[in-house]
């Protein structure tokens, strides 16, 4: 996959070198960031071998709902934004009793959210333009996707994570020794680690080119950080992997499957928040074409990633490569001014693709 | 004439050899009964010979009719006559039993399906086999040993020359196992070769001709069924003797009562008739009750229940350590009050079987390893490596998928998953189904071990002679109620067989 990757920027490249600029790259990125903290909730809906096909419009209504806070009522942004994580999350924990506690396919639950949703979404902006916050005077919501870190930061921040980053493969590695376990060669780890420093710093540079790394990506960072912890090291994790790989034997061991599968959509609601307020912001203002067919790009995110539709398989690092293939196939789209139309079908032909590696994969 | 050859076949899974320079000869019309403890290779041959594993992926060669023979896919060898049918089903519930029968192959008028051939061919069919079924009742209603014929009648009409069948007659009753039994005979008088799997031994002497002996992905001997006897054959697959098959029960003082039940009755959801009707026992600390019963008694059910994870409760009280149990409780309530239950299917209720033996092993106990809202990876991996080396599972490492396994060994991380939960009360439902004499016997002693430490077990089984060998009580369950009750050195296979007809 990091090939195809490879491929796609190439490919971009070449049409329009514009394409690996300091304005684009920051572009890429921000979008990048906010498919990807999309495909990380929707991750962990699929993992236990649920569906969610109501964020797009999910996440328009909510970053509407937090737009119109600010700009009909004047409510401060902060505020605004924290009524719009807890209906996010109200409603989503709903949603997911409602598919395990009843019993409902999520399939048409959520199929059902995805109308719902995008009705009450243009009944509360009235089908207009409702910008992100009033007059000229910048808030919290608007600088989500404007606001850059100063360029010693970013550099900082950069030289921390490879820090922590060396920290933890030597305490792994220390930890593993002890117990006579079988340790990936030192030049190979070290090489790995000097690969991911040198990007960080890399593309801090560039970033700093531009105007500094976007706050999106912190955000993308923390989501992908907590999804890793939270998939990897806690009971939490190992509980969703058993309900996908076998819900009945997931019940016998003791697992509480209603609590667990309706916990992933409650941080399903959190991640929608999230991505509605990045989104929202992004384009300037609420408008009808909000998160539009996000939940698809989310779902072939995951799935280009490795996660399994039937639940139990996948990783938060592919689901991140993922999220980087679609941010860039439809960032260069935009960029090489491809027609909408063509869009559209590029789009689905990615996604289906991705199923059928999918069913491929899971066959083996 | 050699119908079917295996020459010096050897097959390799990610470092284990399955199978080592297997030699096997089967002849024109006989039954070969294949015969080896479980992981000694038998399932991995008959991969081989039916395409599952296709042409490349072992060394040797197949030939049959001493023709060389490169099977690509299951296709191939269902081309060169290879019928498998294997331990798990694979009927369409929804479709009735002709339907199913000649599905794939259904009579036609033009476009259209010939109901009236269809379900007249079928009548002939069920009828040799001595089945009065009607042809369009759906699959659905059958029980597990009436799915069982069905499949190998679809199989037998394929006009197969080599019949291939893996534990057949695991799930089917005396009586469907006579009918079954005398089937291969008359298919054998009309030429079809047999290459018949089982781990029950007066099966195989009551209808082999040959018998090939297997042991660690080796093909031992071949030896004429009249000229050797079961004991010869158990040692052969063992490698030693096997002068006891249950290990002594020391009888001695009862702890105190740990698990009891008082007129329990139960239905499958609210409104319906009741499945289990007035259940009462209870068992101590350092006893094993036994539940024996016939197939569809109630005694699945009965454990199920009692775990919580099947039925509702409607009137009676269960007790565990003299505090009386909620009757909403969940499984994860149940483990947390020190009952566990080894459920009867590993694969479908035991087993996250695409995880590693580690995930498996864990999976009920992971609070125990929880230290600042994380878990403690090299504890958990601390405590998994024990109960790996404790039950002997035979494994690479705990990072191997659960798949690979042979069954004892799946059945090995199923009851190492329970009793990492430090239990007082095991529930064990068929223990022993379809895993081979050597793991039976670690089974055993370690319920031995279990009661030694104080614990209280129950299992069910439907072996009356494992019942009687390892049990101290045991109870005979008949259409939902408890029958009769008897203690060790008065148990009498006459007697537990007339409480589970509901003579008692």
């Amino acid at each position: 996959m990091p090939l195809a990757l490879f491929a796609i920027c190439i490919f971009f490249t070449l049409k329009e070198p514009s394409f690996i600029g300091p304005r684009n790259l920051t572009q890429l990125i921000v979008e990048f960031s906010i498919t990807g903290t999309l495909a990380l909730g929707m991750f962990l809906v699929l993992l236990t071998g649920q569906i969610d096909l109501s964020v797009g419009s999910g996440l328009g209504l909510i970053g509407g709902v937090a737009a119109v806070l600010i700009f009909h009522y004047n409510i401060p942004a902060y505020l605004a934004l924290t009524i719009g994580l807890i209906l996010a999350i109200t409603v989503w924990t709903l949603m997911g009793l409602l598919i395990v506690k009843q019993k409902i396919p999520s399939f048409i639950i959520t199929l059902g959210g995805l109308l719902i949703f995008k009705g009450f979404f243009w009944l509360i902006i009235q089908n207009s333009t409702i910008p992100v916050s009033r007059g000229d005077v910048e808030n919290i919501y608007s600088k989500l996707t404007t606001y850059y870190l100063p360029h010693e930061l970013g550099i900082i921040l950069a030289c921390l994570i490879s820090a922590l980053l060396a920290y933890l493969m030597h305490h792994s590695r220390v930890t593993r020794r002890e117990h006579h376990l079988a340790i990936a060669g030192g030049l190979k780890s070290f090489s790995l680690w000097l690969s991911i420093t040198l990007g960080l710093v890399g593309l801090t540079l560039i970033f700093n080119h531009f105007r500094g790394v976007p706050l999106t990506l912190l955000v993308l960072v923390c989501t992908a950080s907590s999804v890793y912890f939270l998939t990897q090291h806690t009971v939490f994790g190992r509980s969703i992997y058993a309900i996908g790989g076998n819900t009945e034997a997931a019940v016998l061991s003791g697992i509480n499957v209603t609590l667990i599968t309706t916990l992933t959509y409650t941080l399903m609601g959190a991640a929608v928040a999230l991505t509605g307020f990045m989104t929202t912001a992004y384009s300037g203002a609420s408008t009808t074409t909000v998160g539009e067919l996000m939940e698809l790009d989310a779902i072939a995110a995951c799935v280009i990633g490795g996660t399994a539709l039937r639940g139990g398989r996948g990783t938060v690092a592919g689901v991140i490569c993922g999220a980087l293939v679609m941010a860039t196939l439809l960032n260069g789209m935009t960029l090489i001014a491809v027609a909408p139309e063509v869009k559209f079908i590029a789009r689905g032909t990615v996604l289906a693709l991705a199923v059928w590696i999918d069913v491929r994969l899971s066959k083996k | 004439m050699v119908l079917l050859e295996a020459r010096n076949l050897t097959k390799r899974f990610e470092g284990v050899t399955a199978l080592r320079d297997v030699r096997f000869k089967l002849e024109q019309g006989e039954i070969h009964a294949l015969c080896g403890e479980n992981g000694a290779g038998k399932s991995t041959l008959i991969k081989l010979i039916s395409g599952i594993c296709p042409y490349g992926s072992y060394e040797g060669e197949l030939r049959v009719n001493e023709v060389k023979v490169e099977f690509k896919s299951v296709k191939d060898a269902e081309a060169a006559g290879i019928a498998v049918i294997t331990q798990e089903l694979a009927l369409i519930d929804e479709l009735s039993i002709a339907e199913n029968i000649f599905l794939g192959r259904l009579p036609k008028i033009g476009i259209r399906v010939d109901w009236a051939k269809l379900y007249e061919d079928a009548v002939i069919l069920l009828d040799t086999f001595g089945l009065s079924l009607k042809p369009e009742t759906l699959v659905s209603e059958l029980g597990v040993g009436q799915k069982q014929l069905i499949e190998i009648i679809r199989a037998i009409d394929k006009r197969t020359a080599i019949l291939v069948l893996d534990e057949p007659t695991a799930a089917l009753a005396n009586l469907e196992i006579e009918i079954l039994l005398n089937h291969l005979r008359r298919l054998k008088k009309g030429g079809t070769s047999c290459i018949y799997i089982s781990h029950k031994l007066d099966e195989v002497f009551n209808i082999a001709d040959r018998i090939t002996i297997m042991r660690d992905g080796e093909s031992l001997e071949t030896l004429e069924t009249p000229k050797t006897t079961v004991t010869d054959v158990i040692r052969a697959m063992v490698g030693r003797q096997i002068s006891d098959l249950y290990p002594k029960r020391v009888s001695k003082c009862l702890g105190k009562v740990l698990i009891k039940s008082d007129k329990l009755c139960a239905a499958e959801a609210k409104g319906e008739e009741l499945i289990l009707k007035n259940i009462s026992f209870e068992v101590k600390a350092g006893e094993v009750l036994g539940i024996g019963g016939l197939m569809g008694a109630g005694r699945t059910s009965l454990l199920m229940h009692l775990f919580g994870a099947w039925g509702i409760r409607c009137s009676g009280e269960l007790y565990l350590q003299s505090k009386q149990v909620d009757a909403a409780s969940k499984p994860n309530d149940l483990i947390k009050r020190g009952l566990v239950l080894v459920s009867e299917d590993r694969r479908k209720y035991g087993l996250v079987i695409d995880q590693a033996i580690g995930f498996n092993l864990s999976l009920s106990s992971l609070s125990y390893f929880v230290t600042l809202g994380a878990i403690d990876l090299i504890k958990e991996y601390e405590v998994n490596q024990n109960i790996l080396n404790s039950l002997h599972i035979k494994a690479v490492d705990l990072t191997n998928q659960v798949r690979e396994l042979s069954g004892g060994n799946q059945q090995k991380v199923v009851i190492g998953k329970a009793l990492m939960t430090e239990p007082h009360v095991i529930l064990f439902d068929e223990p022993t189904r379809g895993i081979d004499v050597r793991a039976k016997l670690e089974v055993y002693e370690l319920i031995n071990r279990l009661t030694d430490q104080g614990k209280a077990v129950i299992i069910v089984s439907s072996e009356l002679p494992e019942l009687m060998g390892i049990s101290d009580r045991i109870m005979m369950m008949h259409a939902g109620t408890l029958n009769g009750e008897y203690l060790r050195g008065d148990f009498c296979q006459e007697k537990l067989l007339a409480a589970a007809i509901g003579q008692a």
